[in-house]
């Protein structure tokens, strides 16, 4: 689905150049829920902006579902975004001015879809995350939890194959959290890739699979020794 | 297409969607009142005066020396002898005023001798049996003044025409159901029988407050005896420039106590009907100006707004492109946003326009503004719109989509 080889990302501002990703290389299976976590300023969101076709990338290769996305023109890259991807940011990113039904509908209506189909996915969607009754509500008047419910529901409502949530619940308390990780892991079961970004090793646990991440490359927490014992004691905790 | 979501949005930033809306509304009401007055104005510059403007000179001559009155008859017998020998003079006549002249004398016209029941107010010039051939004016009926008609009036003296010679459109207001060819008018206490008449000649004033009898002009038969007398000169085909500086010389050759002033003593009609319209010249430049001006402000601040707003909205065009939003989708909210603001600006504006030129037709008598002005108006104010909403919406469709994952 998602496949990363020798890619690396270069910074470059008047005095530095910063290698966010160096070396990186990833390989998702369609259907993996997998879980990406690494110290702060390791690279992990230029991972998913890469993987979301958000930024362009300076190194290596990138096959989204096969295809090499280097080539891709400006308007190929919404198309597949649109289509292919769902977003879950930490931030939420609802658009203040819309109300709930109108964020849900807003890659619905860029995808060129008819008014009734996109009135049937925006309810399912929200019934799924359990705010169909919040449709004409605003941003501004729903808890954090709430809010990231209507932007995981905008993520699905358009059935995308892959869906990339950069710290989903590293806006929201411990209960809400729960609340998020229980919705995607049931998208998930339903067939969905999920790459999820996270500090939170508790969530990570949950996952089918870890990536860590440090320095701009892609470590084996396993197979490192120098990360062993971190490793085993994060997940102890959780397993503990 | 993206119209219900962006009017839903709109609600959330009333007060500069009604700021622009507003705007737009008062250009529109005020520009298209502006071309209406300026078109207007425009078309009076070229009104026919009904005389043959470009073979025609107007000398204005100023006596020295206070002569007496028969003293000035024979002075100015003399004057138009001498001017009838200038090479490239084809005529002359001496008179009081002249169209496009915005001076000289108008008296009501009645069916009897009380004033009090005049039909309407006539200009009145000062004509003499050359008065026809030298302004080129088409007699359609009767008969021109004959020398013998042609009388001297001083200072003290009382027009009271034995005959008189009127316009087409005043001998038809006067008599509508016959020829006025024959009929008594009166300009005084006593009838003054119409002789002749002239297909067009207008009275000497452009003001539009003296339009209602803009076409009623009388030609009567006198010389005036004042110390200053116009002479109108006919001068052969493409002799104009020529015989303007002839005519003055020749004048002084022949009498050194006048004056003909240095700067505007001769003048073509060209330069009569220059300076008789350049207060509605002012009129127009200085609306067109105010119009360009109001434009430009408008311009400016839906450019400034929209580009306050992408500013704003930057983090939400990132997650619009990251929701699969092009560059193309991401431009043409914007340009269709500022089309539904200019919208209802300029239906506003529409209504207040109207309003405005109905207030305009109470106040100054204007005429109602034709559908066309404000449909031009529409139409600039909408493309002015779109036109200062590009290079913003340009930059808004230039904002990468992983603005969506700044923080700040
Ligand atoms: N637009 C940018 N310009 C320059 N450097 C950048 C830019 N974005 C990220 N970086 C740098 O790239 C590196 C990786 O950043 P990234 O945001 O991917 O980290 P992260 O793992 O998501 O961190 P965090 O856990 O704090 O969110 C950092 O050193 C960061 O300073
Ligand atoms: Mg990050």
């Amino acid at each position: 689905m998602l496949k990363m080889t020798h890619l690396s990302k270069v910074y470059r501002t008047e005095v530095v150049e910063t290698y966010a990703l160096r070396d990186f290389n990833i390989d998702v299976k369609e259907g993996e829920f997998v879980a990406v976590t690494g110290p702060s300023g390791s690279g992990k969101t230029t991972f998913l902006t890469i993987a979301g076709l958000l930024e362009t990338f300076t190194g290596g290769e990138y096959h989204l579902d096969n295809i090499e996305v280097s080539n891709l023109d400006d308007n190929a890259r919404s198309k597949i975004r649109n289509e292919k991807i769902g977003f879950i940011f930490q931030a939420f990113n609802l658009i203040p001015d819309l109300n709930v039904f109108d964020n849900v509908e807003v890659p619905l209506r860029y995808r060129g879809m008819k008014a009734p189909e996109r009135k049937e996915r925006i309810m399912g969607a929200l019934e799924r995350v359990g705010l169909a009754s919040r449709a004409k509500h605003y941003p501004a008047e729903l808890s954090g939890g709430q809010q990231q419910r209507v932007a995981i529901a905008r993520a699905l409502a358009g059935s995308p194959r892959l869906l990339l949530a950069d710290e989903p619940t590293g806006n929201l308390d411990t209960q809400m959290a729960r609340g998020v990780l229980e919705l995607l892991e049931e998208i998930h079961r339903e067939g969905a890739t999920i790459v999820m970004v996270t500090h939170d090793p508790e969530l990570a646990a949950r996952a089918q699979r870890n990536v860590h991440i440090i320095d701009g490359q892609v470590v084996d927490l396993a197979e490192d020794p120098r990360f062993h014992t971190a490793y085993t004691a994060a997940a102890g905790q959780v397993r503990g | 297409m993206q119209i219900k979501p962006i009017l839903a949005a709109l609600r959330h930033h009333k007060a500069g969607t009604l700021l622009i809306a507003a705007q737009i509304a008062l250009t529109l009401a005020i520009v298209c009142n502006a071309l209406f007055i300026i078109h207007a104005r425009l078309v009076r510059l070229h009104q026919p005066s009904g005389i043959d403007e470009a073979s025609l000179l107007v000398i204005g001559n100023q006596w020295a020396g206070k002569p007496g009155s028969d003293q000035m008859a024979s002075l100015m017998a003399a004057d138009l002898d001498t001017l009838r020998k200038v090479p490239g003079v084809a005529n002359v006549y001496a008179t009081n005023t002249f169209p496009l002249g915005n001076g000289g004398m108008a008296l009501g016209v009645s069916h009897s001798p009380d004033k009090l029941k005049s039909v309407t107010t006539s200009g009145i010039y000062f004509a003499d049996e050359n008065a026809l051939a030298t302004l080129g004016l088409k007699l359609v009926e009767g008969r021109n003044f004959r020398p013998d008609e042609i009388g001297q009036l001083d200072r003290q003296g009382y027009v009271k025409p034995d005959v008189v010679i009127i316009t087409r459109a005043l001998a038809a207001l006067m008599f509508p159901q016959r020829s006025a060819i024959g009929q008594p008018i009166y300009i005084s206490a006593k009838p003054s029988i119409v002789i002749g008449i002239v297909d067009e000649l207008r009275t000497p004033w452009v003001d539009t407050s003296f339009a209602k009898w803009a076409d009623y002009s009388t030609l009567i038969p006198y010389r005036e005896l004042t110390p200053i007398v116009q002479y109108i000169v006919r001068v052969q085909p493409g002799q104009l420039d020529e015989v303007m500086h002839r005519v003055r010389a020749a004048l002084y050759a022949a009498n050194r106590l006048r004056v003909i002033s240095p700067k505007d003593g001769v003048r073509s009609f060209a330069q009569v009907r220059e300076q008789a319209y350049r207060d509605d010249r002012g009129m127009a430049i200085l609306m067109s100006g105010i119009s360009v001006i109001l434009l430009l402000i408008t311009g400016a601040g839906i450019v400034g707004l929209t580009s306050f707003w992408v500013g704003q909205r930057r983090k939400q065009i990132g997650v619009r492109r990251a929701l699969g939003a092009t560059r193309h989708d991401i431009l043409s909210y914007f340009l269709t946003e500022n089309l539904l603001i200019a919208v209802g600006g300029v239906v506003l504006g529409g209504v207040l326009a109207i309003g405005l030129n109905l207030w305009l037709m109470k106040q100054f008598e204007l005429d109602r503004l034709a559908p066309g002005y404000l449909l031009a108006g529409v139409v600039t104010l909408l493309l002015l719109g779109q036109g200062a909403v590009l290079a913003p919406a340009l930059r808004a469709s230039r904002v990468p989509p992983v603005e969506a994952t700044r923080s700040i």
